[in-house]
Formats: structure tokens, sequence, C-alpha cells
């Protein structure tokens, strides 16, 4: 079976479709997603809406003046305090910070999950703070993978099931679906446990699984919030170096952690508290064979991590 | 994706097996009753019609009415009047007679059997078909001739005689207080089912046998009520309107003093009440249905409250509102049409059962199956919606922290 290329079609997965074209189409060329009968009428398949287009901004995440404000009915608590951030096309950043600090407001908010308060949050060039949740779904859907702490697999239901279950929500094809979700499974190392139901795998394979499943819409943006939170040093180092080798093929990347360790595998490191930037630096990736989880509790670990630590020492949670 | 969802409803019926047959018994019971319910009304009606068609739906009576104080000779009917009734009608008419009917015990040798006798006119066969299968039927010679002759079926010429082939043999009977020789000269053998000999009551120790109107009709010529089989059925009720018009007219009578008793009529009356029956305990079962609908709802609501999680992380994936709403909606649905698929079963199981234990052919109509599972399916989802829309609503941030 081969894949045909239909050209750049208005819906930004279906570049690449089992169905032969009718024509060869022309480098570049828009091909309409034509809708017809009732599918047209009632939206069955939610033409994608003209905001989302490939951008060819270099900047994929721009945060403007945003506020997030936590109102509990008594008090109002300010979650996040006029963050100004962008993220550029190709980066691989962590964004770190203790508990309260904002990073997880941040990360549900840069993750499309919640909505900010105030200011603007541009994704792909698109402003997304003020849409509403059938669109914040399929901004989720088509523009992010996120990659959970606890995995969040769906029990009951096959490795390569979970992988097929965004393309679903993007209405692709049976067979399409199938093919790609056998193909990520393959790239994460896992080609050969693609039947195998999430609690007959490791912690490792599961967070494979989810990064899989987090790549089968090809986002531009890979969010991961606190992945290795769950898992021990080996399959810890294994995760991020999947991710680093992801940002070497061009994906975005973004890691939401509390660990130095973890931290140091990306390019770039954001640092929050009190729901603020308090710094925002450059960072030499570590290498990944002197990675031991727990060896450093100090922040700005640079340097080759000593064995100090014990073996098996669990994080703090 | 709607396959999706069903294989995702299947997985999660099948991930709660017990729950699941459970909750389905609510249906199963409702639907297994209201199809048990029809089905055993559509028997009965099947059987009903099956009989009347058997003794003549375009069959009729008139006669005088009960009601009518003074009453006179003339309201009585004469061979001469039928004879002018089967001249101006002769079109419409298939059959006429007196409807002249007496009992007398039978007489050959030492037996003596209590028998009851039908005056019917030769061309009774026309109308009402029997299986001869010994001798003939009576023919136009013995009813102008008064002969006395008589066609009886295999049953009661073995008890009276011993033997089913008694064409030729003799017996003695009283028919109005005359005592003669009669003569048998056919005998048919009768193919009833079990709820027809019941309806038309069995003459077990007893015996039936078609004589010569004309007999019963003797001395005197005059009988009360005229019978007439209609040859369309379907301008039988002009006809039979027009007769009773010219039959009061020729008496001197409104027609309203008359009474025409149709056959037609007399099984309309079996086919209401039979329907209004079923429809009444059908009604009673269907709340069955109300209640398991109710069951559902609660089960999904449970199931909701369980995969909070799982709402979460397909919101997070790109769910919509409605694919969730969807989801567990197909989810109710399927439910509720197993449950009605096995009520089916469940019902036409028992309905055949009991039909085959009483002998007769239980009818399960097509369209109450498809009927039944359609309703079901609609119970599953007006129920579930309430708990899909409590699915759907579901905050993706606070689902995904749900422990």
């Amino acid at each position: 079976m081969r894949l045909w290329n239909r050209g750049k079609t208005e819906d930004l997965g279906g570049a690449w479709s089992l169905e032969k074209p009718d024509r060869k189409p022309r480098v570049g060329e828009i091909i309409p997603k034509v809708k017809t009968g009732w599918a047209k009428r009632f939206g069955r398949f939610p033409g994608v809406p003209g905001y989302i287009t490939e951008n060819i901004s270099e900047e994929l995440i721009r945060l403007e003046d945003l506020v997030k404000i936590y109102d509990t009915g008594a008090l109002k608590v300010l979650g996040l305090k006029r963050i100004n951030l962008t993220i550029h096309r190709g980066e691989f950043v962590a964004i770190m910070g203790q508990s309260g600090s904002g990073k997880s407001t941040l990360m549900n908010i840069l993750g499309c999950l919640d909505r900010p308060s105030m200011g603007h949050y541009y994704l792909d060039g698109v402003d997304v703070a003020a849409m509403g949740p059938d669109e914040l779904s399929l901004i989720r859907n088509r523009k992010i993978g996120f990659v959970f702490q606890s995995f969040n697999l769906i029990s009951r239901t096959s490795a390569l099931k979970n992988v097929e279950l965004p393309m679903t929500y993007a209405r692709k094809g049976k067979r399409f679906r199938e093919q790609r979700a056998r193909m990520l499974l393959e790239r994460v190392g896992l080609g050969k446990r693609a039947e195998h139901m999430p609690n007959e795998l490791s912690g490792g394979q599961r967070q494979r699984v989810a990064i899989a499943r987090a790549l089968a819409n090809e986002p531009p943006l890979l969010l991961a919030d606190e992945p290795t939170g769950n898992l021990d040093t080996a399959a810890s180092v294994e995760i991020m170096e999947l991710f680093s080798r992801l940002h070497k093929e061009g994906t975005t990347v973004v890691v939401v952690t509390h660990e130095e360790e973890i931290a140091a595998f990306t390019e770039r490191i954001i640092r929050f508290r009190d729901g603020e930037v308090v710094s925002d630096q450059p960072n030499v990736p570590r290498e990944p064979r002197e990675y031991k989880k727990g060896s450093a509790n100090e922040s700005g670990g640079h340097g080759p991590g000593g064995a100090a630590a014990p073996e098996g020492k669990e994080e703090p949670c | 994706m709607l396959i999706e969802n069903m294989l995702m409803a299947f997985s999660a019926i099948r991930a709660n097996k017990m729950r699941s047959f459970l909750t389905m018994l609510g249906i199963i019971i409702g639907i297994g009753s209201v199809i048990s319910i029809v089905s055993i009304g559509d028997t009965m009606r099947g059987l009903f019609e099956e009989l009347y068609r058997k003794i003549g739906i375009t069959q009729a009576y008139i006669a005088i009415g009960y009601w009518v104080d003074d009453w006179r000779q003339s309201d009585y009917f004469t061979l001469d009047e039928m004879e002018r009734i089967k001249e101006i009608f002769g079109d419409e008419i298939a059959y006429i007679d007196s409807d002249a009917f007496t009992s007398g015990d039978a007489v050959c040798a030492r037996t003596t059997v209590k028998f009851n006798y039908q005056g019917i006119d030769y061309n009774y066969q026309e109308v009402q078909p029997v299986n001869m299968v010994y001798g003939r039927y009576l023919n136009e010679g013995d009813i102008l001739g008064r002969r006395k002759n008589v066609v009886m079926d295999t049953a009661s010429a073995m008890n009276l005689f011993g033997v089913e082939n008694a064409v030729g043999k003799t017996f003695r009977t009283t028919i109005y207080g005359t005592m003669d020789e009669y003569t048998v000269v056919g005998v048919y053998k009768k193919d009833l089912n079990p709820f027809q000999a019941m309806m038309l009551g069995s003459n077990a120790d007893g015996g039936e046998a078609f004589v010569p109107y004309t007999i019963l009709t003797w001395p005197n010529d005059y009988f009360y009520d005229i019978r007439i089989f209609a040859k369309d059925e379907a301008t039988m009720d002009v006809f039979f309107a027009n007769l009773k018009t010219y039959v009061a007219k020729s008496k001197g009578r409104e027609p309203e003093d008359f009474v025409m008793n149709t056959a037609k009529e007399q099984m309309g009356q079996w086919d209401s009440m039979m329907g209004g029956l079923a429809t009444a305990v059908g009604g009673i079962a269907a709340i069955s249905l109300l209640v398991g609908g109710i069951g559902i709802m609660n089960i999904m609501l449970v199931s909701v409250t369980e995969r909070t999680r799982e709402i979460g992380i397909r919101k997070s994936l790109g769910a919509r509102t409605r694919d969730i709403m969807v989801q567990f909606l197909t989810e109710s649905a399927i439910l509720s049409a197993c449950g009605g698929i096995l009520g089916i079963l469940l019902g036409s199981g028992i309905v055949t059962l009991g039909g085959s234990l009483l002998g007769v052919q239980a009818i399960v109509k097509p369209g109450v199956v498809v009927m039944a599972v359609g309703f079901s399916a609609m119970v599953g989802i007006f129920f579930g919606i309430y708990p899909a829309s409590k699915a759907a609503k579901k905050d993706p941030i606070e689902a995904l922290r749900y422990e």
C-alpha cells in the first residue's frame, strides 16, 4: 500500500492519504475539502476553519500579558501575573518551578485545556484565548500532543487503539489510522507491542505509547507534563532521549518539570515562581549517559552528575 | 466514527458483564412481556379470523328483532319468500337456507347417540366445503324430494355405527315428533385445529349430520330466520342492508325491527375486544420498560462518574462535547437495544412454546419485532441523554485530575 501525496489540503492532517487523488496535484496546491450531502448540512466533518493553517511564522507560542485569575468566590487568586513569553519552532524548552508556582496553570493554558483570564495566547499565529470549548478541542486535536505524568492511556484499549484515538477524533479513515499508529509505535520502539493492553506494559512503555499517541496528528507542539514523574531512572532516561530525538527531528517540545535532571536535557529553561517568570536561560543539553536520577538536588547542575545518590531513590512527589 | 463508538460501547459493556446484564434485565423483561402480549393478541385474532373464515365470513342471519312486541305470524319466513329473495338478489347470494337446526337421539341397533341436525341446501358444499371421504354429498333431488338422507362426519359415524364408512347404513331418529328412518349417503372428514374444535364445541360422544333443510321446515314451512352467504365480500355490507330493507318492506315493518347478524360484525367485535385487551395489558407491560430505562439512566450515571478520567483524556486528545455525548448515547442505546433483542427472543420463545403446547401456530409479527428493537433503543437514547450530557459537559482539567 502506498500513500498518495494529495498536496497541501485544508485539512491539516490530510496531506497524506490512502485514497488515490483524482489527478496529480501541483506542488503547494491547496485542495479544498469538499463536504457533500448531509455531512455538509450538519457539519458532521468540521471543515477545518480558516484560522488553522500552517503558519510560516517562526514563533510557535507567543504569550502577551497573560493573566490567569482563579475566582474562588470569597477571594481572587492570581495564578499567572502578566506573562510574556515566546517559544520558537523547533525549541526544546523546560518549564520549571515548585508546586504552586503557576507552572501547571501555564501548562493547562498552553495545552488549551484552560483559557487565560486576560491577555493573548498566540499558538501557531492564532489567538486561542478567545476560543470556545469545541474550537479548543479542535486545536488540541490538531496542534498539541499531550504527554502526561500518569500516562493517561485509556484502559482496556490496546496500545494501537490508544494511538489511533486522536486520529479518530480527526475523522481519519480506519486503514490510515491503523497504518500510521503502527508506524508511530515502531518509531517509539514498541512495534511488537501494538496489541498489548496498557496494564500489560511497563511504565516506560506506557509513556512511549503516550508519546506515540501525542504524535498521531503531527502536531507542531509536544507538551509534556512531568513526563518522567512516575518512572524509574532508566525509563526516565529512555523517555527524555526519545524527546531529544523528536526534537532533533524538528518537533517543538515543551516539558514541564520540577526536576533539574530532566530539565538538563533541554535547550532552554524557564523558571517560574509565584506566577511569574523569574529566569529564562539557554541550556546546553547534557549527554544522556551522564544522567543519574536524584543525583543532584541543587539547581543548575550543568556539570557531569556524580553518582552520589543511591540507585532507585524515588523523586519527591 | 459510529462504528468506533459502537466498538467502544461494546467493550465498555463487556468490561462490566454482570452489571450490564442486570441493567438490561429491566429492558429484557419489559420488551419480552410486550412482545409476548402483543403476539398472544395477534395469535388470538389470527385464530378468530381463521375460525370465521372457516364458518364463512360472508355469512349473515336475518330475523325479526327480539325486542319487537307486536309479533305476527307474517314475521316468520316461508319457502316462497325465500324463493323470492333468491330471485331478486340472485346475483349477490352465494347460498341461502332456512338456518334450520334441531337435535334428537339417533338409534342404530342398540346404540343411541345424541345427534345435532343441520338443515342445508345441496349447494352448501360450495360455501362451506367439507372433505368427503365416502359416498356423496346431498343433491338437489334430496332437497326437493325431502328425502331422508343424511351426510355425517367420520367421528359421528364412528360413534353411531362403529365404522367410518357408514354409507348405506340407516338409523332411526325423531325430528319434530316424528320418528323416521334415515339413510347415510356420505361421510366427510372434519379438519379443525384444537382452538376451532374448542370454539365450535366438540361433540365427542354425540354426532352431527347434515339433512335437507326442507325436512326441517316441514310440516308448515314457516321458519324464524334466513341464513345467507354473500357472493362478494367487498360489496356484502350494501347487499345485507338492501336485503334488510326489502324484507322489512315485504312484511310491512321498519328495517329497524329486523336484526341482521353478520359474521364479519361478530368477528370485528372479537377483534376489537382482543385488540383492546392486548393494548391495555401491553401498556401495563410498557411501564416495566420505563423502569428498565430508569435503570439504564442510573447505571450510565455511575459509568460516567467512574470514567471521568477517561472523559478528560478523550477531551485532551481533541474530543468535542458532541463526540463524548455521542459516545455515551451510543453506549446506552446499545445496552438498551441488546436488552430489547434478548427480550424479543424471550417473548417470542414464550409465545412459541405456549403455542406449540396448545397446538396453535403462534404469530410474532416482524413489524412488532422491529418496533420493539427501535423502541428499546429509543428508551436507551432518551434515558442516556442526561448522563451523556453530564459526561460531555465535564471540564477537561477537572476530569483529568479526577482519581
